[in-house]
């Protein structure tokens, strides 16, 4: 087998397995990643990756980008489809088939009662997700201030546009960084 | 329901490319995360595509399975408005932007890790993405003007998960029943 498929076959196994295994998403994997690619495969140095875990933080898009990351450094752009596909496939195949089975019994009392049931449990995840995400940020009490304050703001005025906030809110803390610097 | 059911079966006029669209805009826009936030703004309060109800539902099976919570919602939501094709350009859509930009970031900066004002400015605009998230979240609470019985189960859960840290599934576990028969008794009151 040529190395370069089978450094493409290596992605594969180390990010589709971590698909599945990531529920409630964050933390663990963060970690689980940071050991499969420093300290079992040696993709990168320790240095290296908290470089690659800086610019996937720079970058938008749902979770982590980081996996995408570190498929390019190994091998490319192919490494970088490979391990995102391997990262996003199982688990949004296996979502599509749990929604699709559930899906059958609408209509049922009980469906629409599960449903509702729910309702105020993932506005609840929602919620706890956002305090989850402000519990890990580096920044301390000052993400905290301004993320309290940004909720505000959006709900008292719902036409501000988030990425006016968000602009506002970066160049802000840079400008702070800068001055205490 | 306060809000007017959507119908789905309509939203077939939904175009593929329109779907794509829809959702490369919010998943470039979603920076610092919140995807769930960014979805809610674009796809429930903008377009109108889906009602509160899919939204949560889908919240809810997304954040409960293994994967990303973003992914898993905007799968949910591409499949409820265009079955399988629909699930697949959503997707695609959602993770083709982040997947360029965050290749170009990797080119152009192998080195920022050390760099203060850097990290600073990802700190501040984190903050904001975390003000969308806890403004979706109370947004859908409000607005449900939910009885005393949903919205202790709300508190419930973010005390729980979010406050306590304790894991998310035997949470849900423990509160899913009680939560699922407040909703049939509501029904039963609401028939009676």
């Amino acid at each position: 087998m040529p190395d370069d498929i089978r450094t493409l076959l290596a992605l594969a196994l180390v990010f589709a397995p971590l698909s599945l295994l990531s529920i409630g998403g964050g933390a663990a994997l963060l970690t689980e990643i940071e050991h499969q690619s420093v300290g079992v495969h040696a993709w990168t140095t320790q240095r290296e990756f908290a470089d690659l875990f800086a610019i996937s933080r720079a970058a938008p898009g749902p979770g982590t980008m980081l996996s995408t990351l570190i498929g390019w450094k190994v091998a490319g752009l192919t490494g970088a489809l490979t391990a995102t596909v391997a990262l996003y496939l199982p688990s949004s195949l296996l979502v599509f088939g749990t929604a699709r089975l559930w899906r059958r019994w609408r209509g049922s009392v009980w469906h629409s009662a599960v449903e509702r049931g729910l309702a105020p449990i993932a506005a609840g995840l929602i919620l706890a997700g956002g305090i989850a995400v402000m519990r890990v940020s580096p920044g301390g009490p000052a993400v905290w201030a301004a993320a309290i304050a940004s909720t505000a703001l959006i709900l008292r005025w719902p036409s501000l546009h988030p990425l006016a906030l968000f602009a506002a809110s970066g160049a802000l803390f840079g400008v702070a960084a800068g001055l205490a610097g | 329901m306060i809000q007017p059911t959507i119908d789905n079966s309509c939203s077939n006029r939904i175009g593929l490319p329109a779907l794509f669209v829809a959702f490369f805009r919010l998943g470039v826009m979603s920076f610092g995360g919140g995807t769930a936030g960014w979805l809610y703004r674009e796809i429930v309060e903008r377009r109108r595509w889906i009602d509160d109800m899919q939204f949560l539902s889908g919240a809810a099976l997304g954040r409960l399975m293994p994967g990303s919570g973003g992914v898993n919602l905007t799968v949910q939501v591409g499949q409820l408005l265009r079955g399988s094709s629909g699930a697949m350009a959503a997707a695609l859509g959602l993770l083709s932007g982040p997947l360029a930009i965050v290749l170009a970031l990797a080119v152009s900066y192998t080195q920022i890790s050390h760099n203060v004002t850097v990290h600073a400015i990802l700190d501040g605009v984190a903050a904001a993405a975390i003000g969308l998230t806890f403004a979706t979240g109370l947004k859908l609470v409000r607005f449900r003007r939910a009885g005393a019985g949903p919205l202790a189960v709300t508190v419930a859960t973010v005390l729980s998960v979010g406050v306590l840290r304790w894991p998310m599934i035997p949470v849900v576990l423990c509160l899913a029943p009680i939560s699922i028969g407040l909703a049939l008794l509501d029904r039963r009151g609401r028939n009676a």
